[in-house]
C-alpha cells in the first residue's frame, strides 16, 4: 500500500504521509496515512477550530441550553445557523445564541465583569431557561478569564440555574478534535452524577455521539423505545441537559460516533462501570447488527427482530430499487471524521456505489484504520484534505458524485461533480431503515439529474441532440437496465419530505418490569 | 424628537447582526485577481468565514489560514505565517497577493506581522520567489475592535495604501462600492457606462455569479487587479457610496494623493441614484443620457404600481450594515412607508453624526428608533415584550427566525442571504435596484396577505 504523493503538494514532502492507495491483497499492516497531526499552515486546509468542536458540534445541540460564547461576537456569530441539529423544543438551540462581545477595554482589564453581567441578562431574557453552557474562545483564554469562578458565583446567587463551563479555545489542538475531546472530559468531570434519574425499564442505556442532524436521533430512539429501551440521555443531540447529568445511571453506553465521544464512553466505563457498544446507524445491514448487538446485550433479542423484519419489508425494496440504478457509480466519501467509516462498506454493499477514496479532516488514525478497511482496492485515503488536493483527485478518479460539505461542495459543482452534504444531509435524516432509502434517493437524484448531464455539453464544438424536449432520471438511470428492472413497478422513495413529526406523535406499548424497580434507585 | 438614535442598552450579544473584522477583510481580499489572504489565528477564522461566504454566493473562493495551535499562541506564531506564505507561494503560482489578516489571538499575543513581512521580504522573497511578482501586506483586524464592516473599510483602505501610485493621469474616477453583492458592482458599472464614464471599480466582485463550463475549468475569482489597484492614485475623483465600507481608503487617497472625494451616500433608491448621477457629471463633465432618464421612468412607473396602493404606511424594520440600512430607510421613505426601527452596525460612535441620520431626526414625524451596536434581540424583545408592531422586515438571513416565528414578511436584503436563492445576483442600488426593492417588498406583501387571508381578494382587479 503505497503512500500517495500528490502532484500538487511535492513541494511540501511532509504531506506524502497523509494519503495512501490501498493496493490488492493489502491490510492495514501495509500503511496507514498519518493523522490528527499540525495542520500545515497555507495548505488551505478543511480543518476547523477547536473552539467550533466543543461549542459547535456537541455543545449546541443540547436544546434547553442558553450557549454563551465569551469573546469577540465573531466566533458566536460564525457558527450560528450552519448546522441542522433540529429539536422537539422549537429548535431553542438553532435559534438563539449568545455572545458576551469582548472589545478592546476587557482584553486590556479583563472580561470577567463583562461575562457576569452576559450570564444575567440572558437567563433575564429567557426567564424559562435556566441552564447554559459557556464556551471559552481564543481571546478570552489568552487573557487567562477564569470563567468557572465567575459561573460559581452566579449559580450560587441563582441556586435555580445551572451553568457548564467549557474551556476549549480555538488554537487548543490541529483542528476541531481537540474540541470534541475537551467539552467530553470537562462534562464528566463537571455535571455526570449531578442528577438523579427515574429508572423506568429493566434497559437503560445512554445514547453516545449522535447530534440529532435532520432528526437521525428521533428515529433511532423510535427502535430504542419500540424494544422497551429507557434511553437515560443522548449526546447530545435534541437532549436536555439535565438528562446528560444522570448520564451515571445508565446499564450500556451505546456509541455512535466515536470520533466525537469515545472518549466520554471510555471514562464513564472507567468511572461507574458502565460498557460501551459502538453501534452504526446507517445501512439496513450494520443497523440490523447494531438493534441485534444491544438486544443480545440485555436479552431481549426478539424485539430487535421484531423492528428489523417489520423495517425491511417496509424499505429494502426500495432501496434495492436504487440500488440497481447506482450499481458501480464512483463516489469520493469525504465527510469530516466518522462517516468515512460508518458509510463505506455499508453504501458499497447496500447501494452498489464504488467508494473510489475517502478522506477525513479532523479523523486520527483510527478512523482511518476502520475506514481504509472498509475500502475496496484502488481507494486513495486522504488525511486533512486541502484544496489542491482534493481537485487533483477529482481530476484523476472522475468521481460521479462526491460527499462533502457546503462550501468544498461548491468546488465540485464547478467541476461538475454533482454534490451531497455529508454533515447536515440534503434531505436527511439518513438515519434509520427508511433513512437509508432518503440517502439512496439523493444520490440517485444527484447523479441522474437531467442537468447534470446538459453541462457536459458545449454548444458552441459539440453536435448535440436536440429532439427531446425534456429528460427524466428514469430515461438515464434505466437506459442500460434489464428489461425485468426496466418494468419494476416501484418508482423510488415513497416516504414523506419529513418523517420527524410523525415519529414526535408516535405512543409506545408499556413493557412488563423484569425486575421490580427498588423503592430508592 | 420623534426618531432617537440610542445604544443598545444591555451589555451582551443575543443573536449578532454582524460578524468580526477579519470576515470583513476576507470579504475584501478575494475581490482582487491573483490574490489569496492569510488569516493569522485559529482555523475556525477562517474555515467559517469561507463556509458564510459560499452559502452567500453560493461560490467557492480560496483564503489560506496559518492555522495557529497551541505551541503557537503560548510562544508566538510568526513561524506560522513564514511556512504559510512559502507553502501557499510554492502550490499557488499564479498568487500575486498576499494579504496577512490578523485575528483576535495573534493581535492580543503581539504577533509583529508588519516585522515579519519585511523580513520575508527580504529574504523568502528575494531568494525563493526572485522572479516572481509578490506582494505581501499586512491587515491589521482584531476582532475585539469594531465588526466586520469596519474590518471590510480598513482592508479596502490597506490595500490601497499598498499598491496607489501617481502616475500619469488616468482620467478615471475611482469607485469603492462597499460591501455589496455581484449584482450591485453590475448595476453600478452600467450606470458608469451609459454616462460614459472610464472608472476603477473596487471591488470587481462581478464575476463571482460564475458559470459551470462544459469543460469543468470555470473558477470564481474576483477581477480588480494590482494594476487596477495602482491606478486609484492617479484618478481625478474617488466616489465611496457607502461611507463605512470604502471611506477610509477614499480618505486616504484625498490625503495622500490629493485626489477629491465623494463619500455617500449610498446609492440606494431613485434620490440617491440621482445624487450619485449628478455628482459623477459633475466631476466628469459628462451629461446624464437619455437613456438613464428612460431608465429611471421605468422605475418610477414600477415603483408608482405599488406605492401608495400597497406600501404606503407599511411599518417596517431594517437592519444589516449601516449603509445598507440607512439607505433602505430612507428609500422606504420615498416610498411612503413607516421604518420604525433601524438596527445599525457596531459600536462606531460616528453614526450620530451621519447627515442622514440627522435628517431623519429632524424630519420624521412619528416614533422611529435607531439602535447602535444592535443585535436580533433588539427586534425580537421588541417584538415579543414592547408591542412592536410590523408589516415588513428588511435585513439578512441571520434573522430569518424572527421572520418566520413571528409571521412577518421579510425581504432578503444584504449580506449573507443564503436562504433565498439568487439574492446575490440582484441589485440593490441603482434604477434597477430601486425597481427590485419596491417589487419584492411588495410581493412579500402580497404573498402574506394570502398566507393569512388578509383582504387576498384585493389583488383580483390590481
Amino acid at each position: 500500500m503505497p503512500y500517495h504523493e500528490f502532484e500538487v503538494s511535492k513541494c511540501i514532502p511532509e504531506r506524502k504521509m497523509h494519503a495512501v492507495v490501498k493496493g490488492p491483497g493489502e491490510d492495514l499492516t501495509h500503511a496507514l496515512p498519518k493523522g490528527y497531526l499540525n495542520t500545515i499552515p497555507g495548505t488551505i486546509s478543511e480543518r476547523g477550530c477547536a473552539y467550533c468542536g466543543a461549542k459547535h458540534v456537541i455543545g449546541t445541540p443540547m436544546k434547553d441550553v442558553i450557549h454563551l460564547s465569551h469573546g469577540p461576537v465573531g466566533c458566536t456569530y460564525d457558527t450560528w445557523q450552519t448546522k441542522r441539529y433540529i429539536s422537539d423544543n422549537n429548535n431553542f438551540q438553532l435559534k438563539y445564541t449568545f455572545a458576551s462581545d469582548v472589545k478592546e477595554k476587557h482584553i486590556v482589564f479583563g472580561a470577567e465583569k463583562l461575562l457576569k453581567q452576559n450570564i444575567l441578562e440572558a437567563f433575564d431574557a429567557f426567564p424559562d431557561i435556566k441552564r447554559m453552557t459557556i464556551y471559552q474562545t481564543c481571546a478570552t483564554a489568552l487573557i487567562g478569564d477564569d470563567m468557572s469562578a465567575i459561573a460559581e458565583e452566579v449559580m450560587a446567587e441563582r441556586p435555580e440555574v445551572d451553568i457548564f463551563v467549557c474551556n476549549s479555545p480555538g488554537f487548543g489542538g490541529p483542528s476541531q478534535s481537540g474540541g470534541h475531546h475537551k467539552i467530553n472530559i470537562a462534562w464528566l468531570n463537571q455535571k455526570v452524577g449531578t442528577v438523579e434519574p427515574d429508572i423506568t425499564s429493566d434497559y437503560v442505556i445512554n445514547y453516545v455521539g449522535e447530534y440529532n442532524i435532520q432528526g437521525d436521533q428521533e428515529v433511532m430512539l423510535d427502535f430504542f423505545r419500540r424494544m422497551g429501551i429507557q434511553v437515560l440521555s443522548t449526546f447530545t443531540g435534541n437532549s436536555t441537559y439535565d438528562s446528560l447529568r444522570s448520564m451515571h445511571r445508565a446499564h450500556l453506553n451505546v456509541l455512535e460516533c466515536a470520533r466525537s465521544a469515545e472518549y466520554l464512553c471510555d471514562e464513564l466505563r472507567v468511572r461507574y462501570g458502565i460498557p460501551r457498544l459502538d453501534i452504526d446507524g446507517f445501512g439496513h445491514k450494520a443497523l440490523g447488527d447494531s438493534l441485534r448487538k444491544i438486544g443480545l446485550f440485555f436479552g431481549i433479542e426478539d424485539r430487535a427482530e421484531a423492528i428489523i423484519a417489520e423495517e425491511t419489508a417496509r424499505w429494502k425494496p426500495e432501496l434495492d430499487w436504487y440500488k440497481e440504478r447506482l450499481q458501480g457509480k464512483k463516489v469520493c466519501l469525504w465527510p469530516g471524521g466518522s462517516k468515512l467509516w460508518h458509510w463505506a462498506h455499508a453504501i458499497q454493499e447496500e447501494m452498489g456505489v464504488k467508494v473510489v477514496s475517502v478522506y477525513t479532516k479532523f479523523g486520527h488514525q483510527g478512523d482511518m484504520e476502520k475506514g481504509v478497511s472498509r475500502c475496496g482496492e484502488g481507494a486513495l485515503a486522504i488525511d486533512d484534505p486541502n484544496e489542491l488536493e482534493n481537485q487533483e483527485a477529482m481530476l484523476t478518479l472522475k468521481p460521479d458524485v462526491i460527499f462533502t460539505g457546503k462550501r468544498p461542495g461548491e468546488v465540485a459543482k464547478k467541476m461538475r461533480v454533482p454534490y451531497l452534504n455529508a454533515h447536515a444531509y440534503h434531505n436527511g435524516p439518513y438515519k434509520g431503515f427508511e433513512g437509508w432509502v432518503r440517502f439512496a434517493r439523493d444520490i440517485y437524484n444527484a447523479v441522474y439529474s437531467p442537468m447534470h448531464q446538459l453541462s457536459a455539453i458545449d454548444i458552441s464544438k459539440d453536435d448535440y441532440e436536440t429532439g427531446k424536449g425534456f429528460v427524466t432520471r428514469r430515461m438515464l438511470s434505466d437506459a442500460g437496465l434489464p428489461e425485468e428492472a426496466k418494468a419494476s413497478p416501484l418508482t423510488g422513495y415513497t416516504g414523506k419530505f419529513d418523517p420527524i413529526p410523525d415519529l414526535r406523535q408516535k405512543t409506545y406499548p408499556a413493557f412488563e418490569r423484569r425486575v421490580a424497580p427498588a423503592v430508592a434507585e | 424628537m420623534n426618531c432617537e438614535v440610542k445604544v443598545k442598552d444591555r451589555i451582551g450579544t443575543i443573536n449578532p447582526i454582524f460578524t468580526c473584522q477579519p470576515a470583513g477583510a476576507q470579504y475584501a481580499s478575494i475581490g482582487i485577481k491573483d490574490c489569496i489572504g492569510i488569516v493569522h489565528g485559529g482555523q475556525g477564522c477562517v474555515m467559517f468565514v469561507r463556509l458564510l461566504i459560499s452559502q452567500h454566493l453560493k461560490e467557492s473562493f480560496e483564503i489560506a489560514s496559518s492555522s495557529v495551535h497551541e505551541d503557537g499562541a503560548v510562544f508566538g506564531a510568526l513561524d506560522r505565517v513564514e511556512t504559510a506564505v512559502e507553502v501557499l507561494l510554492s502550490r499557488y503560482p499564479h498568487v500575486k497577493v498576499v494579504p496577512i489578516i490578523s485575528t483576535c489571538s495573534t493581535e492580543v499575543i503581539g504577533d509583529d506581522i508588519d516585522g515579519l513581512i519585511t523580513k520575508l521580504e527580504e529574504g523568502l522573497l528575494a531568494e525563493k520567489f526572485a522572479d516572481r511578482e509578490v506582494h505581501l501586506l499586512p491587515i491589521h483586524t482584531p476582532s475585539f475592535v469594531g465588526s466586520m464592516v469596519s474590518g471590510y473599510d480598513v482592508a479596502v483602505r490597506d490595500f490601497v495604501k499598498k499598491f496607489a501610485k501617481k502616475g500619469a493621469p488616468t482620467g478615471k474616477i475611482n469607485l469603492i462600492t462597499g460591501w455589496v453583492n455581484p449584482g450591485d458592482v453590475k448595476e453600478l458599472k452600467h450606470l458608469l457606462k451609459e454616462m460614459d464614464i472610464d472608472a476603477t471599480v473596487l471591488f470587481e466582485i462581478e464575476s463571482f455569479d460564475s458559470p459551470i463550463m462544459p469543460d469543468g475549468k470555470a473558477v470564481s475569482h474576483g477581477s480588480t487587479t494590482i494594476e487596477d489597484l495602482q491606478a486609484t492614485g492617479s484618478a481625478i475623483h474617488t466616489f465611496a457610496p457607502n461611507r463605512y465600507e470604502g471611506g477610509k481608503a477614499a480618505q486616504l487617497l484625498e490625503k495622500k494623493f490629493k485626489i477629491p472625494s465623494t463619500v455617500g451616500p449610498t446609492p440606494i433608491g431613485i434620490r440617491n441614484t440621482d445624487a450619485l448621477l449628478k455628482k459623477l457629471s459633475q466631476v466628469t463633465g459628462k451629461p446624464i443620457p437619455v437613456s438613464l432618464v428612460r431608465e429611471r421612468g421605468i422605475a418610477i412607473d414600477a415603483i408608482t404600481d405599488v406605492a401608495h396602493m400597497f406600501l404606503a404606511d407599511k411599518k417596517v424594520a431594517i437592519y444589516g450594515n449601516p449603509d445598507l440600512a440607512i439607505g433602505l430607510a430612507e428609500f422606504c421613505l420615498d416610498l411612503e412607508m413607516k421604518p420604525q426601527l433601524l438596527l445599525l452596525g457596531d459600536d462606531n460612535a460616528s453614526y450620530v453624526n451621519d447627515p442622514r441620520i440627522k435628517a431623519l431626526q429632524d424630519n420624521v414625524d412619528y416614533p422611529m428608533e435607531i439602535v447602535t451596536n444592535a443585535d436580533f434581540w433588539d427586534l425580537e424583545d421588541r417584538l415579543k415584550n414592547k408591542g412592536l408592531e410590523l408589516d415588513l422586515i428588511l435585513g439578512h438571513s441571520k434573522g430569518r427566525f424572527i421572520s418566520i416565528d413571528y409571521n412577518i414578511p421579510m425581504v432578503r436584503v444584504g449580506f449573507p442571504t443564503y436562504d433565498r436563492a439568487g439574492m446575490f445576483r440582484n441589485p440593490v442600488v441603482g434604477y434597477g435596484g430601486a425597481t427590485w426593492l419596491a417589487e419584492q417588498m411588495a410581493n412579500a406583501l402580497f404573498n402574506d396577505m394570502e398566507v393569512k387571508k388578509n383582504k387576498e381578494w384585493l389583488l383580483n382587479v390590481w
